[in-house]
């Protein structure tokens, strides 16, 4: 009865252990319904209404006054979803005020500061909106797949990058190419396939950063 | 293929080059730091070049960068797990605070040497600490081999626990053990001989132990007070004689602060009143009441600095010679040598000294006397020369390297100091 229970104990421990491991994928891949492409002014940029990414440590450690900064990478590719011919990456410094409880975001390229007062929400939103790339980079005769991944910066990894020579774009594209650290949270969304020609320029501001 | 590897690294140099010099992407750097804490109020002990740095921050604008620094260094020096900073809101809507969050992770130990120092008259002095923190108990226990801070030379351990958060963390609650044995120079042992004062509480004892259960509560941040027993057993040189006990009542009323005038100048204070009383309530065989206080001034001004010293005691009946005040040391009229100046000690005691600094380099000038009531007081003088600082693996405390003279007339016979936490 003993040997039983214990192989019974340890399925379960298996099954759960696997249920716990596909969760955390779900958790961390948001379906492609949750990735829309606009273009605008010649650009091609994104819209990730469900993708969030200020949450758990992250959060934590903004509303205790320090900085966290993530990493951006939106890609294109054409023909097929492996061959990528367009990327852009940034990374974003995001804190939060202990007074006005409000967050803010800084794109570390340009130093380009959001708006003073923000919501998480739209913090993030500034964030999808503040990366782009040129429409004119693509081919308009090729299935397209837009791709937008984000990696939190592992807090012993982030400091003094606005403080020295910053971050360079290669040392950006180099860090994706690196599996993330058990620390590191990522998400990734993906598009549907669809032509340039599909998508009908918007009439859509640069991105502001709304309350 | 032509649109493969176009991905933007033409622009790969722009990286940060709108970027002005010091620009703080944090949204609270427009905030001016009004105090650095720890969370926990736990006794941490950090370099004086480590806690000038946190100084150096409280009273600017609140800056990541210095303020990870300093988080590093503390990490490295309480050899931490983690040490995390939080910011809580200020007294006033332009400041915040910051307090630190230290981690000490599953094996919290530490290794340190809290004194080490040498003087050529007097030799070495050592203390070396081991010490366990399970949440919010401290376990520390020390050997000690002092020649330098009372009239004899006491070797043996100090086991000590602190209970560091009660509550409202404004209480701390201690107890500690002490076994040491004891040394006396001969000059010591040939006038206890020959004394005749009738404030000496005990010959030469062999041995000693102490038990003192204590607490200190914070009165008012920063003025905090300490209240307790001291249970002290002293063994007899002779094995067939009986122990004596010295058991007081102990009572610490301590302040710290500093200020900062402006980024060049900074002021701290740091004073203190101590009072022992050891009483038949207590069953002590010995009775009498000791009082100490001190007060410490420093100015520094950029890479200038001008520290004050001033100490006075009294001591009213018959108190043991661990008890009595000795001048002529490493830290007190130095140049001197305890033993010449009086080899029992005495029961009154006024100290002052100045030192001025300029970056690393020391001139001091030390003045007090010593003496047993009903005499008249001698005043000594002295002077001495050196280097202090904070320097690589020595970070974690300053090391003075000295030589101090006596001022007498005949011969010159300077004394060396050198050691570590003075």
């Amino acid at each position: 009865m003993t040997i039983r229970r214990e192989r019974i104990q340890a399925r379960a421990a298996r099954s759960g252990l696997i249920a716990l491991i596909c969760f955390d994928l779900i958790a961390l891949s948001v379906s492609s319904g949750d990735l829309f492409v606009r273009q605008a002014a010649g650009e091609i940029r994104v819209t990730a209404p469900h993708a969030h990414f200020l949450t758990a440590q992250a959060l934590e450690r903004l509303h205790d006054g320090a900085v966290a900064q993530f990493d951006f990478q939106f890609s294109l590719a054409a023909g097929s979803k492996n061959n990528v011919v367009a990327r852009a990456v940034e990374r974003f410094v995001v804190s939060y005020d202990v007074w006005q409880e409000k967050f803010s975001v800084v794109r570390l390229r340009d130093f380009r500061k959001s708006g003073p007062k923000a919501s998480a929400i739209a913090a993030e939103s500034w964030c999808v909106d503040n990366i782009a790339l040129a429409a004119s980079l693509l081919p308009s005769d090729q299935q397209l797949w837009a791709k937008l991944e984000i990696r939190s910066v592992d807090p012993k990894d982030q400091t003094s990058a606005w403080a020295d020579s910053g971050i360079s774009v290669t040392t950006l594209i180099e860090l994706f190419s690196r599996p993330t650290r058990p620390q590191q949270d990522r998400w990734s969304l993906e598009t549907a396939p669809f032509r340039l020609a599909d998508l009908k320029p918007a009439d859509l501001k640069p991105a502001d950063l709304k309350p | 293929m032509k649109f493969v590897l176009l991905p933007l690294l033409a622009v790969a140099t722009l990286a940060a080059q709108s970027l002005e010099s010091g620009d703080d992407p944090n949204v609270n750097s427009r905030y001016t730091i009004e105090s650095i804490s720890f969370v926990d109020a736990h006794p941490y002990k950090l370099s004086p070049s480590a806690l000038e740095e946190m100084r150096a921050l409280i009273g600017a604008r609140l800056n990541t960068e210095a303020l990870n620094r300093l988080v590093g260094r503390i990490r490295g020096e309480l050899q931490a797990h983690d040490v995390k900073f939080r910011l809580a809101r200020g007294g006033d809507p332009d400041s915040v605070k910051v307090l630190l969050e230290v981690d000490k992770g599953k094996g919290d130990m530490d290794l340190s040497i809290p004194q080490f120092a040498y003087n050529s008259k007097l030799g070495w002095t050592g203390i070396g600490e081991g010490s366990v923190n399970i949440g919010a108990n401290a376990l520390t226990l020390g050997l000690r081999s002092d020649g330098d801070t009372l009239i004899e030379r006491f070797t043996g351990i100090k086991a000590r626990y602190d209970r560091t958060a009660v509550r409202s963390k404004r209480v701390r609650l201690s107890f500690e053990f002490d076994a040491y044995h004891e040394q006396y120079n001969q000059a010591t042992l040939l006038a206890l001989d020959t004394t005749t004062s009738s404030s000496l509480g005990a010959g030469a004892y062999r041995s000693r132990l102490n038990f003192e259960p204590s607490a200190t509560f914070v009165v008012l941040n920063p003025l905090t007070l300490t209240v307790g027993l001291s249970f002290e057993q002293l063994q007899p040189e002779l094995t067939a004689a009986r122990s004596e006990s010295a058991n007081a009542v102990i009572n610490t009323l301590r302040y710290h602060s500093h200020w900062r005038e402006s980024d060049a100048t900074k002021m701290e204070l740091d004073a203190g009143y101590s009072l022992r009383a050891a009483t038949r309530l207590l069953s002590s065989d010995l009775g009498y009441t000791r009082h100490q206080g001190n007060a410490r001034y420093d100015y520094l001004h950029d890479h200038q600095s001008i520290e004050v010293t001033v100490v006075f005691g009294a001591i009213y009946g018959r108190a043991p010679l661990f008890e009595r005040f000795v001048l002529g040391d490493s830290t007190m009229l130095r140049g001197w040598n305890k033993f010449d100046l009086d080899p029992l000690g005495g029961n009154r005691l006024a100290y002052g000294s100045v030192t001025y600094g300029y970056h690393i380099m020391r001139v001091f000038y030390d003045t007090g006397a010593v003496w047993d009531q009903g005499k008249t007081p001698e005043r000594k003088q002295s002077a001495g020369i050196g280097v202090s600082g904070g320097l690589g693996v020595l970070q974690r405390g300053a090391f003075l390297l000295a030589l101090a003279f006596p001022l007498r007339e005949g011969r010159v016979d300077p004394v060396l100091i050198a050691g570590m936490n003075f």
